[in-house]
């Protein structure tokens, strides 16, 4: 029993050891690949192309849904208690500081985390990666740097984009149950706006971006022999990069509540 | 003869499983070295090593007399700069091209090579092995036999002075192995160090100097060819009669055999 225990003990260590120094290697060739004229600047635009372009239709569909919920529910319950002005702070709290980063997150894990994770795997498998170590270019700085920063790079302006287009369809949202001006929304809006929500909402998604790229490359490489092992690899990926974010989140929520 | 590589008392393990144990072997410069012996005995690994793709769990690998570990990036790239690698499921990468498979090891080690020049050299490459038209097919839409083909031509591509080969004629009709033998012969004409896992009596008779006998992970035998070839040792004879079948064709010339 205590055997069996230690060699856990010690499994969890390598692990850990492992993906310390794989996250240590990722950050190393990303301060080379910022410095030099890479071959992988075609990938790392491929990449933007892939995390960002690509789900713009998903990220402004669920951000008008977000919208929609907050001034529905909002509108339909705060001016019976003479709190209507309300609706401007929580729509500032749920869409910029907290679901906007989270659920911007939650998206690229199910789309871009997935893919890196199983492209990495079959190459892996297909031995794509040693055709790659053979000719002399590090895996590292030609596959995970670009996503790497194509995810994070895309994460954060995503993020901008999803607080942006939330609250801009809400106001469109409110105009169907009540007559505000633009300018009067938005004034309110801006008032209930902090610079603290705006830092606390890019940190976030930069954070997040970190989280999903290096999680999915690192779960994507420990594939060894078969495609089988893919689908395990990709289910660790999603489930490891979703509860790294919540932790990530509640971090950061409560240093700016320290700080505030 | 001078000692281009040179493994030190190199275990492999698979789990607990030995794949190479206890393997000291050196490989002389500008001579053909063939590894051969039955399946699983662990040829791909050892070859593997030898370029530096794999790395073993214990023992040592010098280039040219350094330690391979130690070397810097710098030195580590130059030496990945002079070899090529045909590995023996093709390994061309998916996601690309026949162009883009080609011309990436251009790129990354020649960067002062134009547009122009990279695909004039690609282009005159495929059209010799009659690929021309599957320039812009990507390797799913390939047989094997011409993925074969790409993969030996982008080892050969930047000119390079070792080639390691694992079963390159594996899977590819009489014209295309008429070609690669024809250009595996220029190889040793340019002095190129060869490497190779090689099961095939013509291609061995015509290049081999040296060769490896592995089984079950130890070497049998390594020497000079017709050492080997003559050698008493009853299950030496029996691998070489087992493996390459035609044990007759050894002293034959590849272009008596070609002009047939």
């Amino acid at each position: 029993m205590i055997a069996r225990i230690g060699r856990w003990f010690n499994l969890k260590v390598k692990n850990a050891t492992y993906a310390l120094g794989f996250f240590n290697n990722v950050i190393k060739e990303t301060v080379l690949f910022v410095k030099q004229k890479q071959v992988g600047l075609k990938v790392l635009i491929m990449q933007i192309y892939f995390t960002g372009v690509e789900a713009l239709s998903m990220i402004s569909l669920i951000a008008l849904a977000l919208g929609v919920v907050i001034i529905i529910q909002g509108l339909s319950l705060l001016p019976s208690f003479g709190q209507g002005k309300l609706i401007y702070d929580i729509l500032i709290i749920i869409i910029t500081r907290e679901l906007g980063p989270l659920l911007t997150a939650f998206i690229i894990i199910a789309r871009s985390g997935t893919a890196i994770a199983t492209e990495i795997g079959n190459m892996v498998v297909d031995h794509e990666i040693e055709a790659y170590t053979a000719v002399g270019i590090n895996p590292i700085s030609y596959l995970v740097v670009p996503r790497f920063l194509g995810v994070t790079i895309s994460l954060v302006l995503l993020t901008f984009y999803f607080n942006f287009f939330g609250l801009f369809t809400s106001f469109l949202i409110s105009q169907l149950i009540t007559s505000v001006a633009f300018t009067e929304y938005f004034q309110n809006l801006l008032q209930a706006l902090q610079l603290s929500d705006i830092i606390s909402s890019l940190l976030k998604s930069f954070v997040f971006g970190v989280i999903i790229s290096i999680v999915s490359a690192y779960n994507g490489f420990k594939v060894r022999f078969a495609t089988t092992e893919i689908p395990q690899v990709v289910i660790k990926a999603v489930g490891q990069s979703f509860v790294l974010c919540i932790i990530a989140d509640a971090i950061i929520a409560t240093i700016f509540y320290i700080l505030k | 003869m001078e000692t281009l590589i040179e493994l030190k008392d190199v275990n492999v393990l698979s789990g607990d499983f030995p794949i190479l144990m206890n393997i000291s072997v050196k490989i002389p410069a500008a001579q053909s070295t063939i590894i051969m012996g039955p399946s699983g005995c662990g040829k791909s690994t050892l070859l593997k090593i030898l370029a530096g793709i794999s790395i073993p769990d214990s023992g040592k690998v010098f280039i040219e007399g350094k330690d391979y570990y130690s070397l810097s990036e710098k030195e580590t790239l130059l030496f990945k700069k002079k070899n090529g690698f045909v590995f023996q499921d093709s390994a061309l990468w998916a996601n690309k091209n026949v162009f883009e498979n080609l011309s990436l090891p251009l790129r990354f080690h020649y960067p002062e090579l134009s547009q122009g020049q990279i695909e004039q050299k690609v282009k005159k490459a495929l059209k010799f092995i009659n690929l021309i038209d599957s320039i812009y097919l990507r390797p799913a839409q390939l047989s094997i036999g011409e993925r074969k083909m790409v993969s030996f031509v982008r080892a050969i591509i930047a000119e390079p002075s070792i080639v390691f080969m694992d079963e390159p004629i594996l899977s590819i009709d009489n014209e295309m192995k008429g070609k690669l033998l024809g250009m595996v012969k220029k190889l040793r004409e340019n002095n190129c160090t060869i490497i190779g896992v090689i099961h095939d009596s013509i291609i061995t008779s015509m290049i081999a100097d040296n060769l490896i006998i592995l089984k079950s992970g130890i070497i049998l035998a390594q020497g000079p060819f017709h050492e080997i070839l003559n050698s008493k040792n009853d299950e030496i004879k029996n691998i070489l009669d087992e493996v390459v079948k035609k044990p007759s064709s050894y002293d034959t010339d590849i272009l008596d055999l070609m002009n047939e």
